[in-house]
């Protein structure tokens, strides 16, 4: 064959960067400063002690914490055990088949929901109320059939159980809707113990949870630079259980850090740097994924912003920083600080969708979330399955071969032909052309006749399809008894605390 | 401008150095504490809730307010109570135990302090014997509360549960606040109140004082 061609480039995908190199560089020599020079407050004695054997410097010791600070070598060292890839794969179905992974490493892009939200957005009658055991039940039921959610976080908390032991009940509820990954949360780690149990059981034993874990533990450093005892325990479980950890901070600009995004980034990177060195400590090999909620504060309201085009700048800026880090990230998406399923969720949603998608985010999270992630809403999900599969479309880009320029086709037909009846079209319109699901494209009468009906009325026909379908329980009767029965357990072992039952609800 | 426009002006602006000054001269020119109090400082603050709710200032904008405000009621204070004024109040303020998020609470401590509060304030990850030993100590008119997750809220009802099994409660307001709050659950714990972000805590402690 002849070459013609030479110093051609391809783009596979579209792309997309926010930080060079350099620019990357600069922010994490500059959070291995902050960590050597200020460092971070640590309210847990024995994360101290191990960051102290491990070469940290422990200064200004105060009854409940210590200041640590780490010489940079130590981050090397850390990041040299740090696994680069993690993976969450979720439980069974009946066939054996554990059919839904999570392969995050860097340019792998997984979008699911938030978790935790004490309020939910009733799917019948429209009410903002507090989350139940039912909601996030029905919640993972739509993660489960909706083909672009591809792990599950707690969309509400089950406030009619007790909160002291509300998260090894929410886990139940879950499991009970989905065999999708799961990013649970834990109220301590008790909580945390009792809910790896429950997915030992669930998987069939710790062998196969070695194999590939079947859930995250979501873990929240507090900004600006302190890590709380709770937080600290959870890692250090984490790290000697096999559970690959989300340890991210959620700083605020102009808040709890500075209101200069580039200074947000260092702080929260320290944050998480900090996460990274204490888990291969405690174990070499400890899984870790960073992230990922950085946004800034409104200055009229004093509100958390999910909406704003800052949450989707400073998450995608941070996505680079983790791919050239070769961490796996925690990204940010599909969330809105609207108070209704209305425009404003759409539109907030559909630029951070589009952007985290764009960047390249690992496990792109909080798809679902209204309120500045007080309120879960159903619709917002179901339509964001939609964004995120149109925004697929545009990260499959354009491949540029012979075939696709078509020239031989374009001679075929010829000036003033048409392509409709070409097999050229027939063989490819299907997977060249993206075809909307819920999004309409009738003519007006049609559109007329199938009773005028709104994108958000369309929406929420989908949701309670989904909802109200018979669908084959994923928990057999004998599973669902033992899992209940930890969570049992757990109230009675709890039962004496009379302030923590009926807290919620 | 007269001297108490002046005064007002520099809450107003937010000027924490120069508020100060301008009260200490105009206490020198003998105008009367309770004068400066409330044809001055009180003054600035109002406006500056009128334009905050306005949309027109914004949240650090406020708080450099507050600061100025809180500067001068130190140096105003021992001459309101040698003048025999009563005085808004104190209030105690703390994120209880298990809880390391600062802000919200700090937010409602300047918005308190604009006010015209004496606010102290026990930081974070405070313990309900903490709360106790501080109510003992300051004889505080309202506590404030404040948590930021839902496993931390509780601790919100064990400080309560504290403050009355120490004989305290009757003589005290206690209002809560923090995203995962809202008032039924305020209610439940035994609070008096609840407060959706740091104005409407402000407010509340305003109303508690008698002084809204």
């Amino acid at each position: 064959m002849q070459v013609r061609k030479t110093n051609y480039q391809v783009n596979a995908t579209p792309t997309f960067q926010v930080l060079t190199e350099d620019e990357i560089e600069a922010i994490y020599y500059a959070a291995l400063r902050v960590l050597a020079e200020t460092g971070v407050r640590v309210y847990e004695k024995e994360g101290v002690e191990l960051a102290q054997s491990g070469g940290a410097i422990v200064e200004d010791t105060t009854e409940d914490s210590s200041l640590v600070k780490i010489p940079s070598w130590m981050v090397d060292k850390a990041r040299a055990t740090l696994p680069e890839r993690v993976t969450v794969v979720g439980p069974p179905y009946k066939d054996g088949k554990r059919k839904h992974m999570m392969e995050l490493f860097k340019n792998q892009i997984y979008y699911g929901t938030g978790s935790d939200t004490p309020f939910t957005i009733d799917p019948y009658t429209g009410e903002r109320r507090r989350a139940v055991y039912q909601d996030v039940k029905n919640m993972a039921k739509l993660a489960e059939a909706l083909p672009n959610i591809d792990f599950f976080m707690s969309l509400g908390i089950t406030q009619d159980t007790a909160v002291g032991t509300y998260d090894r009940w929410q886990y139940l509820a879950m499991l009970e809707g989905t065999n999708k990954p799961i990013n649970i949360t834990a109220v301590d780690i008790e909580g945390l113990k009792d809910q790896l149990e429950m997915a030992y059981i669930r998987l069939g034993g710790k062998e196969e949870w070695k194999k590939a874990p079947a859930f995250s533990l979501y873990i929240e450093p507090v900004s600006p630079l302190s890590h709380s005892e709770e937080v600290v325990q959870k890692l250090l479980y984490c790290a000697e259980n096999d559970i690959p950890m989300v340890y991210t901070p959620c700083p605020l600009a102009g808040a709890t850090a500075p209101t200069t995004l580039a200074g947000t980034a260092v702080q929260a990177l320290t944050e998480s740097l900090f996460g990274i060195v204490l888990s291969q400590l405690r174990k070499p090999g400890a899984q870790v994924i960073i992230g990922g909620l950085m946004s800034n504060m409104d200055m009229k309201t004093a509100v958390y912003c999910y909406g704003s085009p800052e949450m989707a700048l400073l998450s995608a800026a941070y996505t680079d920083i983790t791919k050239w880090l070769r961490v796996p990230e925690y990204e940010t998406a599909g969330c809105s600080d609207t108070k209704c399923f209305d425009e404003q969720a759409l539109l907030e949603a559909s630029i951070n969708i589009a952007t985290a998608g764009l960047i390249g985010g690992n496990m792109i999270h909080d798809v679902g979330y209204i309120e500045q992630g007080l309120t879960s809403c159903p619709e917002l999900l179901v339509a964001s399955d939609e964004i995120i599969d149109r925004t697929k479309r545009i990260l499959r880009g354009i491949p540029v071969t012979d075939e696709t320029l078509a020239l031989d086709v374009m001679d075929e037909v010829g000036p003033g032909g048409h392509y409709l009846a070409h097999d050229h079209t027939f063989d490819r319109f299907k997977t060249e052309i993206w075809r909307p699901t819920i999004s309409d494209r009738q003519v007006w009468e049609n559109w007329e006749l199938g009773g005028s009906k709104t994108y958000q009325e369309r929406v929420h026909e989908r949701m309670i399809g989904i909802l109200e379908a018979e669908t084959e329980p994923l928990l057999d009767e004998a599973m669902y008894q033992e899992l209940r029965r930890i969570c049992e357990l757990a109230d009675d072992r709890h039962k004496d605390e009379e302030l923590d039952v009926q807290m919620f609800v | 401008m007269s001297e108490l426009e002046q005064i007002s002006t520099a809450i107003l602006q937010g000027e924490e150095e120069k508020a100060p000054k301008l009260v200490n001269r105009a206490l020198r020119r003998k105008v009367s504490a309770k004068d400066i109090l409330e044809n001055g400082l009180l003054v600035g603050m109002g406006e500056v809730g009128v334009r905050f709710r306005a949309g027109d200032m914004f949240v650090p904008e406020v708080l450099m307010s507050a600061e100025a405000m809180r500067a001068s009621m130190e140096l105003l204070r021992p001459e309101l109570i040698s003048e025999g004024v009563k005085l808004v109040g104190k209030i105690l303020m703390g994120t209880v135990k298990g809880d390391l998020h600062d802000i919200g609470k700090s937010l409602v401590n300047m918005m308190c302090e604009g006010a015209g509060f004496e606010v102290i304030d026990l930081g974070f990850n405070a313990a309900p014997e903490k709360f106790v030993e501080a109510i003992k100590e300051h004889q505080p008119q309202i506590v404030g509360m404040s948590a930021m997750l839902t496993t931390t809220m509780r601790a919100m009802g064990y400080t309560i549960k504290a403050i009355d099994e120490a004989g305290l409660r009757d003589r005290l307001k206690i209002m809560v606040g923090g995203a995962p709050v809202d008032a039924e659950f305020a209610k439940r714990i035994g609070a008096d109140g609840y407060g959706s972000n740091a104005p409407a805590g402000a407010e509340l402690a305003k109303q508690f004082a008698g002084a809204a």
